[in-house]
């Protein structure tokens, strides 16, 4: 076996280990600890950037290496990366817990690159439970008011139960095929989708990525999630494990490729349902947090217009799009724990008079908000444009045109939030300092977004090789 | 022929289960019954996996180790809820869901 196979995976093992022995010590010291959590996940962008090229499979063919995969991974640990500079003030959690907040960070994201890798039904399940798991500890690690455990165990109850009934699901799909290797599942897909317990089975089995995903039967969790859980445990769910169930519900429907008519209507219309009620009632939120939470819930929607096109164009627009979210929402989210330094849940009207105080942060508030409404000339109006592309080509008008006018909505709600940081003031909200590094990573990320908005075609190549591999 | 040598029993017994596990999250109130439920789940797919390996499968070993691993899985969860749970016991002085509604909107 070739290690650098599994090169990514084994130093974030490694790493997970380090951080277990930090928190295994008698003296606390937060500082010594973020200096090392920050050498290791930057030494983790380098890993998996090496690892990038590698293919092949392991352990009896129920894991897969492929460009694939190893594009999500590196965006898993860019995410990781991200979430770790912005935690160089984890206000809300007690210092003696820093060093487990680092470690679970670190399980969570190795959960995820095994799911992004995973071609076998006890794989994805074990990898699924093991980056769930940890989040269900992060969520409550908060130290709060009570709404913290409240949000943990809300997120644990409705995570444990649509990971029972996807297992419940696989039962079927494996009783029906009589395998647990997609290789062998999805080529059967069309007699199964017609005969009913294998319809069943498949509609049970999504619950638990649609979970991840909060795609509207299974989006409850979401905004009591996101406002309880610290900043930046929030940040983590709302671009690591978006991207991961991005890349799993590709990688189901991509070997598939022969759902049918039916499936592809089911997803037409959770997808319309998605993004409406996202929008609409992120319209009426006051905590930034809830609001982007909704905001996800709608994206969600979106990147089911790319999946459910099942063509390799809607594919490359989704790979896209999930790598354009995860810096645009990244960005969004650094202003929030930047701006709210001592942890609290951000109120909209606690942004007045930004450009003042932060004129950097307010900056780049602007440019992530713009870019996860889709105006041009950001990453995110170029993904959205692939998206709806790729759906008109196949004919889905309605879904296009449904997908525009959520646009229009949620623009208006994100003009919200920058008309409080623009246009009102409050005298009492003193200037906000920001440090060198932020600096840089402000920079980065404003020319992240806009630099392959305008120039995306070399994203646009990678995804195109990406999905050559798994299709 | 014994109907218990017939795949249809067990499916039947097990999506009972699932129904009752279901019927138990959306119906109780209390954190740990609804625990115990998401538990009958996660048995009643077991019991999926062990009967469609009995009667069904080319390879005899399959769903064995499927419901071997699914039991260590729900233990690290029972493990992870009931944590949360006594952490939630001590912030609210009870374990009733219909306490935890400090998150609206």
């Amino acid at each position: 076996m070739n290690v650098m196979l599994f090169g990514p995976e084994l130093y974030y093992l490694g790493a997970a280990l380090v951080f277990f022995l930090l928190s295994l010590k008698r003296r606390v010291e937060p500082k010594a600890d973020y200096q090392i959590a920050l050498a290791l996940a930057m030494g983790g962008l380098v890993v998996t950037g090496l690892c990038l090229c590698q293919q092949g499979e392991l352990f009896f063919k129920a894991y897969r290496v492929d460009l694939f995969s190893q594009i999500f991974k590196f965006a898993l640990a860019l995410a990781f990366f991200f979430v770790l500079t912005i935690s160089h003030n984890l206000a809300h959690i007690e210092e003696r817990y820093h060093a487990e907040f680092y470690l679970f960070l670190t399980t969570t994201t190795i959960g995820m690159m095994m799911l992004v890798s995973s071609v076998e039904l006890l794989t994805i399940y074990v990898s699924l439970e093991l980056s769930s798991y940890s989040l269900y500890i992060l969520v409550p690690l908060r130290r709060g008011d009570g709404i913290d455990v409240e949000a943990g165990i809300k997120y644990l109850l409705i995570g444990a139960v649509s990971s029972g009934v996807m297992l419940f699901g696989l039962s079927y799909l494996f009783g029906a095929t009589g395998s647990t290797y997609l290789v062998d599942i999805l080529p059967k897909l069309p007699q199964l989708v017609a005969s009913p317990i294998g319809l069943l089975g498949l509609l049970l089995a999504l619950a638990g990525f649609f979970f991840k995903l909060s795609v509207f039967p299974f989006h409850f969790w979401a905004p009591d999630v996101y406002q309880g859980a610290a900043n930046q445990v929030t940040t983590f769910i709302a671009t690591a494990s978006k991207a991961a169930a991005v890349a799993l519900l590709l990688r189901l429907v991509a070997l598939g490729a022969g759902y049918g008519y039916g499936f592809a209507q089911a997803l037409v219309i959770l997808s319309i349902i998605s993004m409406t009620l996202g929008n609409l009632v992120a319209i009426i939120q006051r905590d930034f947090k809830r609001l982007l939470a909704y905001s996800s819930i709608a994206h969600a929607g979106y990147f089911l217009i790319g999946i459910l096109t099942m063509k390799e164009a809607g594919y490359i627009a989704a790979i896209y799009y999930a790598l354009a979210y995860l810096v645009m929402n990244f960005t969004v989210f650094m202003v929030i724990s930047e701006v709210a330094k001592d942890g609290r849940d951000l109120k909209i009207q606690e942004l007045a008079g930004l450009w003042r105080r932060s004129p950097l942060l307010s900056l780049s508030l602007i440019v992530g908000l713009f870019a996860l409404a889709g105006v041009p000339p950001s990453i995110g109006f170029t993904g959205k444009l692939l998206l709806f592309t790729s759906a008109m080509s196949q004919g889905y008008f309605w879904l296009v045109l449904i997908g525009a006018v959520n646009g229009t909505i949620s623009l208006y709600y994100y003009l919200r939030v920058i008309y409080a940081s623009y246009f009102t003031d409050d005298p009492s909200l003193g200037p906000i300092t920001v440090s060198t590094p932020i600096r840089v990573l402000n920079y980065a990320l404003i020319a992240i977004v806009l630099g392959f908005g305008v120039f995306p075609d070399r994203i646009v190549e990678l995804a195109k090789a990406a999905v050559k591999t798994v299709l | 022929m014994l109907v218990f040598n017939q795949l249809e029993t067990y499916l039947y017994l097990a999506l009972l289960l699932f129904a009752i596990g279901l019927y138990g999250v959306l119906a109780r109130r209390s954190l740990i019954a609804i625990l115990i439920s998401v538990e009958l789940i996660l048995n009643a797919a077991s019991i999926n996996f062990m009967a469609f390996n009995r009667f069904l499968a080319p390879h005899p070993a399959v769903g064995q180790v499927i419901a071997l691993f699914i039991m260590a899985v729900a233990a690290a969860e029972a493990a992870i809820a009931l944590s949360i749970i006594v952490a939630v016991y001590r912030k609210l002085k009870s374990i009733n869901i219909e306490h935890a509604t400090e998150l609206r909107g």
